[in-house]
């Protein structure tokens, strides 16, 4: 009986079913499991035409719990790319605040065609996303061509069948945008991640401890590459709107700058934006307050 | 001037701290879901053995009227009953199970059955959900098919559907069943979906993700997809002292009977 159901590890059933559909790069993405571990893979997939990734080829890992295909996988990019961080754990949202989920008839297929549709969409602040500015994605999109990776020996030149002209990716595109819509990434943190595999630690024990070692020492090559390559760039949203807030504040009363008005707050947390646009309201009217004083400096005196 | 700036800033930066506060808060809610599933996990089997319908009376207070007055009613026609784990995929597991038991002692409806489970498969290729990745779903269901026209003993079944890994593919199956079938009458279904969704987004929100509870519309479609008859008497806090039963698809002659209670299926027998 339990011979007959040898589902010991249905995971493994379903991975090598997965790596032979996807032997074959095509022109859009390939991925297959590294030699020694079934349970964690490398991918690259083309950025898609017509947006700021376009002419660019992106590497990264996919983590798959042993549970797979019943939980998701992870996802890490380790090409630089300005939409997510490199060496951070995504993963398909199983997020209470997201009605979209994992389900056990997707595919890795499925989460590379959903990476791709991602790319793209907005960041919005969330943790693991990047809103690096069009310029910046494009010098990216251009340099990840030079990308090669140490752990599976994949050249990004040439990771990917070249697109052909007569090639239509419409239907893939389509694919690629309606999966975006339906699933949320979010990046993972450590405690769920241990959470979920102690809950079926009983299932196969064997391969998926390697994953969190290797993950330490992989992140590392392409973050050093990226600074080799580009000094001083580039920077973390916070710190370029860091950046952008000193330029501000240098050139402010000289050039009388027209009140920058407040950006549409980032966060999602509901009191935190709430109070920076209070705050920003405030500073703003004390702008043109001071403005008009200085413009009308005669006519008002106030004994303060 | 610049105080006013630093003072932005470091009030923007208190914006990006409860961003990742916000993120803590779900990982923490993630956790503590996960622990109240371990939990249900380990008092509650994925499929109980069969136990006299008393075991309903003690779950609740004697001065519960209201349900105490129901459980009187559901003992007029049912002496059993058979729990499932309240997981969110009761209702399938309460279905698989209740079904291939019933089919047991009745070949001929299990040859029927089995080829009605034997074609679903294409039916599903046909409709574009991919081949390779439902296969496992369906030998997996096929199995416990297959098992049951060998006439193993009622433990042996029981024990499949206690095993995690078997009893949650025929769960992901039967939901993909479910999933089939609203899209192919999406034409129908459509007009009780709620929420301006397309059958199609229902079905990847509501259906085919693992733990998410059925109703009425899910039933409908599974007894409709696998040609059985399924009723369910509902019990709950309305007033009348009866048990109210609903028969899937209307009219059917119903051979398995469910017992639901808000959010939850178990199984009855007479």
């Amino acid at each position: 009986m339990e011979s007959k159901y040898n589902l010991k590890s249905p995971a493994v059933k379903r991975l090598m079913k997965e790596a032979a559909e996807l032997r074959e790069p095509t022109e859009h993405y390939h991925a297959q499991p590294l030699e020694d571990n079934l349970f964690e893979w490398h991918f690259s997939v083309r950025g898609p035409p017509d947006s700021d990734f376009d002419g660019g080829v992106y590497h990264g890992r996919i983590v798959l719990p042993p549970e797979y295909p019943m939980k998701p996988p992870s996802i890490i990019l380790l090409t630089p790319n300005g939409r997510f961080e490199v060496g951070k754990k995504i993963c398909l949202s199983i997020s209470g605040h997201h009605p979209e989920t994992w389900q056990p008839s997707w595919s890795i297929r499925t989460a590379l065609i959903a990476i791709i549709g991602f790319m793209p969409t907005k960041g919005e602040g969330a943790i693991g996303s990047l809103d690096y500015t069009p310029e910046e994605r494009r010098a990216l999109a251009k340099k990840s061509q030079d990308f090669c990776c140490d752990a599976c020996g994949c050249s990004m030149r040439s990771a990917l069948m070249a697109l052909t002209p007569n090639s239509n990716p419409g239907a893939e595109d389509r694919q690629a945008q309606e999966l975006a819509q339906q699933i949320s990434f979010k990046a993972e943190s450590s405690s769920s991640r241990q959470a979920s595999e102690g809950g079926a630690a009983e299932s196969e024990a064997s391969s998926a401890p390697v994953q969190e070692d290797a993950e330490q020492t992989e992140a590392a090559p392409p973050s050093g590459a990226d600074g080799a390559r580009t000094p001083g760039r580039p920077l973390s949203p916070r710190q370029r709107r860091a950046q952008q807030r000193g330029e501000t504040a240098a050139r402010g009363p000289a050039s009388a700058p027209p009140p920058r008005p407040p950006g549409p707050p980032r966060e999602q947390s509901q009191a935190g934006s709430a109070a920076l646009i209070v705050l920003l309201t405030l500073a703003l009217a004390a702008l043109v307050f001071r403005r008009l004083y200085l413009a009308n400096e005669y006519r008002f005196h106030y004994d303060l | 001037w610049t105080a006013k700036m630093a003072e932005e800033q470091q009030e923007s930066s208190q914006g990006e701290m409860e961003g990742v506060n916000c993120l803590a808060y779900d990982e923490a809610i993630i956790a503590q879901q996960d622990r109240i599933q371990q939990e249900i996990a380990n008092s509650n089997p994925l499929v109980s053995d069969r136990q006299d319908l008393s075991v309903l009376q003690r779950e609740y207070s004697e001065e519960d009227t209201v349900y105490q007055l129901k459980i009187k009613d559901l003992y007029k026609k049912y002496s059993y009953i058979r729990k499932t784990r309240p997981d969110g995929n009761c209702f399938y597991r309460a279905f698989g199970f209740a079904h291939l038991e019933s089919l047991l002692d009745d070949s001929k409806e299990l040859q029927k059955f089995k080829a009605v489970a034997a074609k679903s498969k294409l039916d599903l290729v046909n409709e574009g959900f991919t081949e390779f990745t439902i296969e496992d779903f369906h030998n997996t269901f096929m199995d416990l098919i297959e098992l049951c026209e060998k006439q193993p003993s009622l433990q042996e079944l029981l024990s499949s559907f206690n095993d995690q890994n078997v009893s949650d593919y025929v769960v992901v199956y039967l939901r993909l069943l479910t999933s089939g079938y609203l899209q192919r009458e999406h034409g129908f279904f459509q007009h009780f979906i709620e929420g301006g969704r397309s059958v199609k987004e229902f079905c990847q929100q509501e259906v085919e993700p693992m733990s998410k509870e059925s109703d009425h519309i899910h039933i409908i479609a599974l007894a409709q997809a696998l040609n059985v008859s399924i009723l369910v008497e509902y019990m709950d806090r309305g007033e009348g002292g009866t048990v109210n039963h609903h028969v899937f698809p209307e009219g059917g002659d119903p051979r398995i009977f469910l017992l639901y209670r808000p959010g939850h299926y178990d199984i009855l027998y007479k």
